[in-house]
Order: structure tokens, then C-alpha cells, then sequence
């Protein structure tokens, strides 16, 4: 058996439980309870409005609130309209999706069933990117379990509402995470993010209105429904209601994911529950919430974990995924890593992001050997300028952000790379 | 056809401001495609855009459309932001131009620059806008991407990666022009490539387009590589002669001779494309087997070459003395579908006052499409028939009865429209005078061969498929001897002594009639007609053509 991951609250509290991933099991402990009462007591807008009171952000890096997103669906008409969940977990730094969906997959299938009927979708897609395997056999064998027992197909446990999720596996690319990459890779074609307007709500999934939640988010769903808003305000911060699954990588003692409520302070997550860093080394940087989002330094850390807080050093919860760098990092170093990582994974469509994902990650590189000048430190910020928010989806802007973080942070760091015409961290390995 | 900008749509009127000029044009569309409809785009308004095209759907990728919008934060894309009453856009201001540079900027990092030797310098949209909009120097100091510099797509459209620049027009054309969709883009990110999808060829009946679409270098005609460069050019208005269709083109000649063809946009004809066929068929203007000077049959039954003159004066002789030994009735004529409205009109005005009423038409067939390429392979049947010329079969069956001594062919459709094996019923005939473009089996039994301008080399009108009149002009100056089909035969007539011939030909004055006499031409003359053509007056009873 695999070790218990490490859980403290209600989305988790049960993960190490094997039999918590059958239907069995998943009822024992209180499961399918609250879609039994919703899908036959509950009018969609009731659902819907328990949601949008217990202001659910979605958890899939962008933070916008769930019960809002529902809203923007038309009205149910003859013609179908759709879920889909995302679960293409793919920032690096993020691994929360993978244990919701092994671990639980029916509190998945319950969030859905409760989203769907909440948007009147007739169908759900649960798109997972390719590398999660065991996911994708999990979520599939929980689906077959579910129509056994007429928890999906038609007339939903009497209610008369009909539903039926299909679980699709992706191609492993990072941009298919984009909401509408994945509609695209999802009707079978290339993952390239589309223009917005039109937006998913209005043309989605093979031209229908369609609602993207990313897994985490429709697994607070049944809970929210099960105990109301006001409970689920109860936990977090006042605008970051609840709690989230914070996974810590990277140079800590204990890495692992945490479920806490939103707001808990960075530092408490890196040094309580995470441990702290090994060998009495000390913080150079966290990169709070996956890869794309701007790395604190040090001295920043005291900062509680929800978007108001993080909005304020600069940087984003993202996805939630901690990534620790201890004073032997090399940022220089790290800022090659990143920009390799968007410079292989940039979709290719727009002309900025193409060419200015290549362009960083050559100079960075280059600097990282020894060859920048200081002219090549004040061009990346110019080429971060001219991609930022200049391309059809946000993957530009995120492949920016942490080189313009690194810089701004460690700009020591580039600054002694140039001078010295060498790395000189000795953890640097060669490129 | 599926267009995202072109359809005519029923929307509002609305107001928008640009640059401080007010327009009235449509909401809904997109701010590019609006401007576009009401044709201020790249003229008064200048919002330059590499991916999208008015006829394909929009791509949003090239991020060159920028433009600033009161009351929006941020730059917005003009090819993908709806028109909406009272906009009030910026295309020139500091954010705008700064945009543009970037985004050239990283366009021209990976460029190899190879402007000297490449076919696109001169019309390319990198170059323009480069020059136009970017920033003087390049920052990067990164070696420039090495890829393919030739891979062959197929017959007639080769690939040059290294000077693409993704946006996917090409792509978007065979999705959903000819809907073959041969091409995509394969890798990833800066990785990303134009190729063919694995066992295909670009090679449908429309692959050429993608020459005109690409906006750089990348994608070039075989046919017209390292011929001329773009400067050298002279472009003339002109029809396709290919088919019925009447695709608007033009005609790019330099050193004398017509290098290549392109279509010219007429949203009412061919929009902004034309077939592989009518493209290459500019070949047949300089093609050896042109006929350039006229011939006799002499004593010893062997053509030998003679002046224009003396073979239109041979012609009148023969067919005077047929008329006034057996009467006008002996007399027939075939006309050309390739012959413009005015030459036929003429044509037809002869045999009226010779008097004869035997004459007919022989129109080539081929394959048809749903695009725009017609059955009818010639460019003016349908002229030909509102003028009064019918099918030609009852016209052979008269020559198979012995019915006819004297006859004026104009081409020789009569063997490629399939109506003849060979020549040898007309052989049967006393006199034949044949006026044609090129060479061909009929001159083993004319009497009289007269050499014809082609299409590139004569002005005067043609009407296609749909019953639209549209204008050619001469692109090529013709050699003195070389007349068109309409002036010689107004010399025969004036040498038979016909009725209501004025001394000199006038292509205006025979339009003029053509209007006065032809009703479904009323109004319609070569001095008014707009450059995108007229419509028929009406249906004047004869068949339309068969598309």
C-alpha cells in the first residue's frame, strides 16, 4: 500500500482510506448524501446559489469564483450543453488533482453531478492529461460504478435528472490546461487556446455552452451543498473561503500535499508542516502557487496563502503548488529551467509567445554560461513586457512572470553571472 | 461559399470613429472585417494584420492588428473585436505603434532576411510592414533557426520554413476553401512548422492560392520562381479566358511577355482566389504554336504566308463571288466562346448584312466544381449566345447535307468542344477562312488563316457564367499585324462593301451598338463599365450557361 498522504481536512480526511475510492466505501463515510437530498429537493438555482454564497474559487490557478462561472450558462434547451472537468493537471509545482482523483474519484463524480445540475449540463467530460494513467483508470472504473448503481445514466437517483460523464484521456501538453486548448484537444483536434469572446459559456465543447472547473473545485461542491455556505465560509479568509490542497516540493524536509484552510501563512506551510529546510540551510525563494507564478524572496514569506494576500507581494495562489529554494539555488539557473519548460511548452499559435519563450530561455541560458552583458538583463524585461497580456491566452503572461519575478528578486544573482562570466553556485550543474 | 467577413449581413448601421474619421458601417462584424466591407482598409484606414484575410475565418494569432479603444484597457485586436456603436479607435498612438514593433520584432528574430533572393521581396508583407512599423535594428544577438529552405507540396507551390512566420492562412485556406485541408502546422512552440499531413500533396484544383494568402516568402510558385521580381512588374486588369467563370485577375507582365496571373478580388465572381488552371493558362499567350502572321492557300494547295491585308482581301474575294454565284444562303459563320462581346457582336454583324442566317457556337466542356470552376471552358459562351449564336450541331448538319460553300470560323472549339473528330467535314466546304490565336488542324483546310489577339493582348468585355459583363485591357502590345477577331472582321466587311461599316474600327462605338442593338447588353458599354463588371440587363430568353 502506498504511504498515507499526509490530510488534514474534509476533502482529504479520507484519502488514505482504500476503500474510500469504491462507491462502498465512499458512502460509508457520508458520500452521494448530499446529491441524494440536492437532485431531489433542490431547484439548479438553489444549487447554483448555495455555491455563489459560499464564494468557491475556483481552484484551478485563476481563482474565479465558481458559482459566477455557473451563471454565465444559458438557459437549458433542446440541444445539449456541457461539464468538463479539468483535470490536465500539468503546472509543475501542483499534484493536488492526481490524489482528488485516485484517492476519491466519487467525491469528483458527486461534484459533478451537483455542478451539472446546477447549469442543466446533460453531459460531462473529465479531461486528464495523458500521464496520469492510474487516474484516468480510477476516475473510469468509479464512472462504471456509479452507472451500476444509477448514480449517472438516466433519472439520477429518481430525480429525473439525467446524466453521463465520460472520461477522456489527453495527449500530455501543458497548454491543453488552458480552458479552451483543452475544448480543442477535447472535439479531437490541435490544443490551441481559441479567441474570447466567444467564451466557453456561449460556444464551448463542440459548439455548445460549456462550464471548465478544474477537479479540486467540484470536489468542495458536495461538501458546500452537504453543509451550506455558511459552513464552508467558516474556514479561509473572508474573500478565500475554505481550504485548499497546498503541495509543497522542493528543498523542504517533509514535502507533500497539505489541505488548509485558505489564508494560512506561507512560512507556517514551509516550516510547520512542511518541515522547514533541511541541513540548517536557509530560504532563497518559494514560488507559491506552480510554476508560473512570481517567486517571493525570502523576507517574504509571513504572507497568508489567498489572492488578496499574495496579490499584494506581487504574486498569485495559482494552483497552490509550493516550490522551495534553498541558498543554494542558483536563480539564474532556475530561470533557465523555467524558460526551457515554456519555451517547449508555448502552443506556438501567437507570434510573441512563439518567439519570446525561445528568445528568454537563449538569453537566460546564455547568461547562465557566462556570455550575458548587462544590456541582455535589461532586454528581458522588455521582451516580458511585449508578451505580457499581447497573446489570445494567459501562457505568455505566465511564461513571463517568473523570469520578471527572478529578476526583480535576485537580480544579484544575473548581475554577478555577467560580471564574472561563470556560475559560480556550485549546486549549478551543467546546461 | 463560407466566409466569416465577406457575407453581406442585414445588421445595424453603426458609427465608429478611427483616427478621428467617422464611418458608418455594419455591427457585428469584426472592427477589420468591417472596415474592410465599406473598403477603407490598408487605404484611409491602415490597421496592418498578418493572419487575418477577408475571405478565411479569423486567427487572432499574429497580434499585428493592435489597436487602442476608448474606454477598453489594453490593446485590442482589430481582426476579432466587434464593431460597436460609437467605438472610437486609435490605430497611431504611442501603445499602438510600441505594440507593432514588438510584435515585429520578434516576427524578424528568426527571419533569414533573404530578401535578395527571394521571390516575395518587393510585395512582401514583412518587408512593408518592417519597413513601415518596425524598429531599426533588431536586439538579438541568438544564431537565427535553421530549417528547410525548399520542400516541394506539391506541383505547384514550394516551401521556404525558414521565412514563415505561422500565421496560418495557408492552413485556413485548404480547411475551408477547397476543404482539402492538405496542410497544418506540426511542433510545438518555436518548433512549430508548415507541413503536409503524412501520404497528401497540396495539389487540389486551388493549391496556387496559397502563394497570393502567404503574406511573406514562405510559400512560392513553382511556375513563377526567379522569374521576375515584383518591381518589375506591370499589373493589368484582366478576366481568366479559362471558363466561364470570368475570375478577375491580374496580369503581371514584365520584359514583354505576361509573367504570371493572380486573381483580383470581385466578391461577386471569385472573391479573392482563382483555380491552378486558369493561373498557369497565361503559358498559352506565348506558346509557340501562336499563329503571328496570316496565309493563303496558293496555286499548288500549300499555305504560304502573306500579309493581313492581302488575306483579308483574298477572304472578301471568295466570299463576294460564293454570294454572287450562289447566293448569301451558301455563307455560314462559327463563332468563338473565347471571343469578347465585341468581337462577336461584329462577328455577327457581318453574317446579318452578308445575309446569311447560318452560323452557331461550339463551347469546350470539362469538369465543373462547386468553387468556381465551370464546365464551359471558354470565358464568353454565354455573351456569345445573349448576342444570338446557337448551338452549332444544326449548323453541321447543313455542311453534311452540302449546304454550305463559304465559311469564317472563328477558333477552333468546333475540334475541342468534341462537335468534329477531325477536320474533315469542313474540308468538304469550298472556302474556309479561319481566324484564330493558335495553330491547329482546321488550317489543313482554311483557305484563308488569319492570326487573332489573345485575351492579354486586346480590351473589350465578357460575360461569364452568371450573366456578369466584365472588362479586360490590353496587357501586351500587339504586334501591328496581329488584330483582334472584331477588327477583321469589320475589314471584310468594309471590303465586301457591307452596309453600316464606317471606315475605321472603333471598339467603343461597336460597344455602343452592341448596347443599342443587343438588348440584354442595354447600358452596358466599355467606357461605363465598372472594374468589378455589370449584370446582364435580363434574361433574354437564350439558355444560361452550364456552370
Amino acid at each position: 500500500m502506498q504511504k498515507a498522504p499526509h490530510v488534514t481536512d474534509y476533502l482529504t480526511r479520507h484519502c488514505a482510506d482504500d476503500e474510500y475510492g469504491c462507491l462502498r466505501g465512499f458512502e460509508a463515510q457520508g458520500g452521494y448524501r448530499a446529491a441524494h437530498t440536492a437532485l431531489r429537493e433542490m431547484t439548479p438555482q438553489k444549487i447554483l446559489d448555495e455555491v455563489r454564497q459560499a464564494g468557491l474559487q475556483g481552484r484551478g490557478g485563476a481563482g474565479f469564483c465558481a458559482g459566477l462561472k455557473w451563471s454565465f450558462m444559458p438557459a437549458p434547451e433542446q440541444q445539449p450543453s456541457y461539464l468538463v472537468c479539468n483535470a490536465d493537471e500539468s503546472e509543475p509545482g501542483s499534484f493536488k488533482d492526481r490524489l482528488l482523483l485516485e484517492r476519491a474519484p466519487h467525491q469528483l463524480l458527486e461534484g459533478i453531478l451537483l455542478a451539472a445540475r446546477a447549469i442543466g449540463a446533460q453531459k460531462s467530460f473529465i479531461y486528464i492529461r495523458g500521464e496520469y494513467a492510474e487516474a484516468a483508470r480510477v476516475m473510469q472504473r468509479a464512472v462504471d460504478e456509479a452507472h451500476a448503481k444509477g448514480y449517472l445514466g438516466d433519472d439520477v437517483m429518481g430525480s429525473g435528472f439525467s446524466h453521463d460523464v465520460v472520461v477522456v484521456r489527453g495527449a500530455g501538453s501543458y497548454i491543453c490546461g488552458e480552458e479552451t486548448a483543452l475544448l480543442e484537444s477535447l472535439e479531437g483536434k490541435r490544443g490551441h487556446p481559441r479567441v474570447k469572446p466567444p467564451f466557453p459559456a456561449q460556444r464551448g465543447a463542440f459548439d455548445r455552452p460549456s462550464t471548465v472547473n478544474n477537479v479540486e473545485t467540484l470536489c468542495h461542491v458536495p461538501h458546500i451543498i452537504g453543509r451550506g455556505a455558511a459552513w464552508f465560509r467558516s474556514t479561509g479568509t473572508e474573500k478565500s473561503p475554505g481550504t485548499t490542497l497546498f503541495g509543497v516540493s522542493g528543498h523542504v524536509v517533509r514535502p507533500g500535499l497539505f489541505e488548509l484552510p485558505l489564508g494560512t501563512p506561507l512560512d507556517e506551510i514551509i516550516f510547520e508542516h512542511a518541515g522547514g529546510v533541511a541541513d540548517g540551510r536557509k530560504v532563497k525563494g518559494v514560488i507559491p502557487g506552480g510554476l508560473s507564478m512570481p517567486i517571493l524572496p525570502a523576507g517574504e514569506l509571513d504572507v497568508a496563502m489567498a489572492n488578496e494576500f499574495l496579490q499584494e507581494k506581487g504574486s498569485a495562489l495559482g494552483t497552490g503548488g509550493i516550490i522551495v529554494m534553498d541558498d543554494r539555488t542558483c536563480m539564474v539557473r532556475t530561470a533557465c529551467v523555467i524558460s526551457e519548460f515554456y519555451r517547449a511548452e508555448s502552443c506556438g499559435q501567437c507570434g510573441p509567445c512563439r518567439e519570446g519563450t525561445a528568445w528568454i530561455n537563449d538569453i537566460v541560458t546564455r547568461v547562465e554560461r557566462g556570455t550575458g552583458t548587462a544590456e541582455d538583463l535589461e532586454l528581458l524585461v522588455d521582451i516580458c513586457d511585449g508578451m505580457e497580456g499581447q497573446t489570445i491566452c494567459a501562457f505568455a503572461d505566465a511564461a513571463a512572470w517568473p523570469v520578471r519575478a527572478l529578476l526583480k528578486h535576485f537580480y544579484a544573482d544575473f548581475e554577478r553571472h555577467v560580471r564574472e562570466g561563470v556560475c559560480s553556485f556550485s549546486g549549478s550543474f551543467q546546461l | 461559399m463560407a466566409t466569416a467577413a465577406g457575407v453581406a449581413c442585414e445588421a445595424e448601421i453603426v458609427r465608429i470613429t478611427v483616427d478621428g474619421l467617422e464611418y458608418r458601417l455594419h455591427a457585428g462584424p469584426s472592427l477589420l472585417a468591417a472596415l474592410d466591407q465599406i473598403g477603407v482598409l490598408m487605404g484611409e484606414v491602415d490597421i496592418p494584420h498578418y493572419c487575418w484575410h477577408a475571405k478565411l475565418s479569423s486567427d487572432g494569432s499574429c497580434r499585428l492588428c493592435q489597436v487602442e479603444i476608448d474606454g477598453q484597457t489594453g490593446l485590442q485586436t482589430a481582426c476579432n473585436t466587434p464593431v460597436r456603436d460609437g467605438m472610437i479607435v486609435h490605430t497611431r498612438s504611442e501603445a499602438v505603434v510600441r505594440a507593432r514593433q514588438t510584435v515585429l520584432e520578434f516576427l524578424m528574430l528568426n527571419h533569414p532576411l533573404d530578401c535578395p533572393v527571394c521571390d516575395q521581396a518587393g510585395e512582401c508583407k514583412l518587408q512593408d510592414y518592417a519597413w513601415r512599423y518596425g524598429a531599426p535594428n533588431s536586439r538579438s544577438r541568438e544564431p537565427r533557426r535553421k530549417l528547410e529552405k525548399r520542400i516541394d507540396l506539391g506541383p505547384g507551390v514550394v516551401l521556404d520554413r525558414e521565412r514563415c512566420i505561422l500565421c496560418r492562412r495557408c492552413v485556413r485556406f485548404c480547411r475551408e476553401i477547397p476543404r482539402t485541408g492538405e496542410l497544418a502546422v506540426f511542433g510545438r512552440g518555436d518548433r512549430s512548422v508548415i507541413g503536409l499531413f503524412p501520404g497528401v500533396q497540396l495539389d487540389n484544383a486551388y493549391s496556387m492560392n496559397v502563394v497570393d494568402l502567404c503574406p511573406v516568402g514562405a510559400l512560392t510558385s513553382r511556375d513563377f520562381r526567379c522569374k521576375a521580381r515584383a518591381w518589375q512588374l506591370e499589373s493589368v486588369e484582366g478576366v481568366c479566358g479559362g471558363c466561364a467563370r470570368g475570375c478577375n485577375i491580374w496580369l503581371d507582365v514584365a520584359k514583354g511577355e505576361v509573367q504570371r496571373y493572380r486573381p483580383r478580388r470581385n466578391d461577386a465572381v471569385n472573391d479573392t482566389w482563382m483555380c491552378d488552371a486558369g493561373r498557369l493558362s497565361y503559358a498559352e499567350i506565348a506558346r509557340s504554336d501562336r499563329l503571328d502572321k496570316a496565309w493563303i492557300r496558293n496555286q499548288e494547295s500549300v499555305l504560304e504566308p502573306v500579309s493581313v491585308a492581302s488575306a483579308i482581301s483574298e477572304a472578301a474575294r471568295m466570299l463576294a463571288g460564293l454570294v454572287a454565284e450562289k447566293g448569301a444562303g451558301v455563307i455560314a459563320g462559327i463563332a468563338s466562346p473565347h471571343a469578347t462581346n465585341e468581337d462577336l457582336f461584329a462577328f455577327k454583324r457581318l453574317l446579318d448584312e452578308i445575309g446569311t442566317e447560318n452560323s452557331g457556337l461550339a463551347v469546350p466542356h470539362g469538369e465543373a466544381d462547386e468553387l468556381l470552376i465551370c464546365a464551359e471552358k471558354a470565358a464568353n459562351a454565354t455573351g456569345a449566345r445573349a448576342i444570338g449564336f446557337e448551338d452549332a450541331r444544326s449548323l453541321l448538319e447543313r455542311i453534311r447535307g452540302g449546304g454550305v460553300d463559304g465559311i469564317v470560323i472563328l477558333g477552333h472549339d468546333i475540334l475541342t468542344a468534341g462537335y468534329l473528330d477531325d477536320e474533315t467535314l469542313l474540308g468538304k466546304i469550298d472556302s474556309v477562312i479561319l481566324i484564330d490565336t493558335h495553330q491547329s488542324s482546321l488550317m489543313r483546310v482554311a483557305q484563308v488563316v488569319l492570326p487573332a489577339r489573345h485575351l492579354a493582348e486586346k480590351a473589350g468585355t465578357l460575360t461569364n457564367c452568371d450573366r456578369r459583363v466584365q472588362r479586360v485591357r490590353p496587357a501586351l502590345a500587339a504586334d501591328s499585324e496581329l488584330l483582334t477577331e472584331g477588327e477583321i472582321v469589320h475589314r471584310l466587311a468594309l471590303a465586301l462593301g457591307l452596309n453600316g461599316f464606317e471606315a475605321g474600327y472603333d471598339l467603343p462605338r461597336v460597344s455602343r451598338s452592341l448596347a443599342a442593338a443587343v438588348p440584354p447588353f442595354a447600358g452596358i458599354t466599355i467606357e461605363s463599365l465598372p472594374s468589378d463588371g455589370a449584370q446582364l440587363v435580363s434574361d433574354g430568353g437564350e439558355k444560361g450557361a452550364v456552370r
